[in-house]
């Protein structure tokens, strides 16, 4: 369960390059369920996102993962109950690491690190079995380096080290955006899986009003640092593009300018 | 080359292998350019050489060096931290103020240890000649210390403090407190160093106040030297080359101020080590442009 409560966010307060990336946001997601989350550019997505990561400091209002409140708590600390796949297949794993270590690096998400060798056989076996589960044939490949596999196969490994351990919610932060449409697919392939499989809590954010339609159980919109559209199981169910556009104009009162949305 | 000389190349290769695998923690593992070695070497030298002649134990007093240099590399990575005073610029603040803390520590310039028991004492009587036993002596302390870098760095703490020097983002949602690894990291790194500058003390005799002055450079060209050498896929091949580059960085050193031909004397030591430590940076950049075939084809 996640429970986010009138949400402030200000940039650069006072300046001339103020920006007030959520304005009052609200949103609960009750567990296991899989949402997907639409808005424009400079909508709040990604601002939402690190807010729920702990990367950015809100200046008012409450988040609670779970039974906690973590309003407070810095991305470091939030880790246990957190995971997150980012954007970029550079930014959520370390190229200069072999695989073996970055998933030995997951392994410990939220557990104190001690000075215990961190891989040892039984992890590696583990190890080799998550990995077989993508068929990549990367479970040969626990030596090599990160930075040798292809975004995609990055994109998939992340998803593995972000499922290792239990978490509150899994925040997908358009994983597949980088990628070419074949990878992108089988990726969010794998991560229907891995979400339905493990009966995850997911937030996927996505600049593609398809892709946010497709999958999970529930899409928002953010629009101006809100949620102004929120439709899930059958409302959501045989709603195009044009349907979703078209409840976005009842709602605001005004034509959605940004075209990236409807592209993909 | 002497025989008596070639093995003083080694000897002091050996020992500034500890002070390269110290700059291989910062510069390399937690990717943060410290120069605070400068100071914690003599740090370590004036602790150690003090403490011996006030009576304590050898052994003890360079272990209360390494813990001072620590504290040294303590200081520089808390006002990054925690002051956001940019890393070199807050590595260079803690080198000044060491150089008074030094003199301070040994109330004068230099601190002899003539005639003193230090650590190398006990093995005078085994009856080989001094210029065998202490590089022996080195051997055995820099593989512990290798040995000892390398189990740390494949613990889980070491893997996270890899992780935080090279992607801090990903690090802190892994939950890793990335300021602790800093700190933590940096304490070992100048805390080897400054058991270099202790049994730099012990070896030659006495800590001086000018004994810490490039040292950053000759910690740099050791590691710039091993990676250009060998390969450093492994962390039991990276350590490996630190030392390696440090012993090579040392015969290069000996050879060129004991060819009497080119006519290169001590002085001409720093100068030497600068062009080496530029040479073995352009390396891999003059490489791929060799590979190019000159940059006829575009790229």
């Amino acid at each position: 369960m996640i429970q986010i409560d009138d949400v402030y966010v200000t940039f650069n307060p006072g300046t001339v390059i103020e920006t007030r990336a959520l304005r009052g946001l609200a949103l609960s997601i009750p567990k296991g369920q899989f949402v997907t989350m639409i808005g424009s550019n400079g909508s709040g997505k990604s601002t939402l996102l690190n807010v729920l990561a702990g990367e950015v400091p809100v200046d008012s209002g409450r988040i609670c993962v779970g039974d906690e409140d973590v309003t407070g708590r810095p991305a470091s600390e939030r880790a246990g109950l957190v995971s997150r796949v980012f954007q970029d297949p550079m930014a959520g794993t370390c190229e200069a690491l072999t695989i073996e270590e970055n998933l030995a690096l997951a392994q410990q998400r939220g557990h104190r690190r001690r000075l215990k060798r961190a891989i040892g056989d039984d992890l590696r076996e583990k190890f080799r079995e998550r990995l077989a589960s993508l068929g990549l044939g990367l479970e040969m490949r626990l030596q090599d380096r990160m930075g040798l596999l292809s975004g995609g196969q990055r994109q998939a490994v992340s998803l593995v080290m972000a499922t290792l351990q239990p978490m509150k919610i899994l925040l997908l932060d358009e994983h597949t955006a980088a990628l070419d449409p074949k990878t992108a697919s089988f990726v969010m392939g794998l991560t229907d899986r891995f979400v339905e499989e493990d009966n995850l809590t997911a937030l996927l954010v996505t600049h593609s009003m398809r892709q946010a339609l497709d999958h999970g159980m529930r899409t928002i919109m953010l629009h101006e640092g809100q949620v102004v559209l929120d439709v899930a199981d059958g409302k959501r169910e045989g709603l195009d593009v044009a349907d979703f556009l078209q409840m976005f104009e009842n709602v605001r009162g005004d034509e959605l300018a940004d075209d990236s949305l409807l592209l993909g | 080359m002497s025989l008596i000389a070639f093995l003083g190349a080694i000897e002091i290769g050996l020992l500034f292998g500890l002070v390269a695998l110290g700059v291989f923690l910062s510069f390399r593992v937690l990717n943060f350019p410290d120069l605070t070695v400068d100071g914690s070497l003599p740090l370590g030298a004036a602790v150690a050489a003090t403490l011996i002649v006030s009576g304590w134990n050898p052994l003890a007093s360079t272990l209360i060096a390494m813990f001072a240099g620590g504290l040294a590399g303590m200081v520089t990575a808390l006002l990054n931290i925690r002051l956001k005073i940019l890393h070199l610029l807050a590595s260079i603040l803690t080198m000044i103020g060491l150089y008074t803390v030094n003199l301070r520590i040994m109330g004068k310039p230099n601190q002899p240890l003539l005639g003193e028991v230090t650590i190398f004492t006990p093995f005078e009587g085994l009856g080989l000649p001094y210029y065998w036993i202490n590089p022996l002596i080195f051997v055995v302390i820099i593989v512990v210390a290798k040995l000892a870098v390398d189990a740390f760095l494949t613990s889980e703490v070491g893997l996270a403090m890899r992780a935080t020097g090279v992607n801090p983002r990903m690090a802190r949602a892994q939950g890793i407190r990335t300021g602790i690894m800093i700190v933590g990291g940096m304490a070992l790194s100048n805390a080897l160093v400054a058991l270099a500058g202790a049994l730099f003390a012990q070896l030659q005799g006495g800590a001086d106040i000018s004994m810490g002055v490039g040292v950053i450079v000759i910690g740099l060209a050791a590691v710039i030297v091993g990676e250009a050498v060998m390969s450093t896929r492994t962390i039991f091949l990276a350590t490996l080359a630190c030392i390696v580059g440090s012993i090579i960085y040392r015969l290069v050193i000996a050879v060129a101020l004991n060819a009497d031909f080119i006519g290169l004397q001590a002085q001409d030591l720093k100068l030497i080590t600068a062009v080496l430590v530029v040479l073995a940076m352009a390396l891999p950049t003059v490489r791929k442009r060799f590979l190019r075939g000159g940059g006829a084809r575009a790229s």
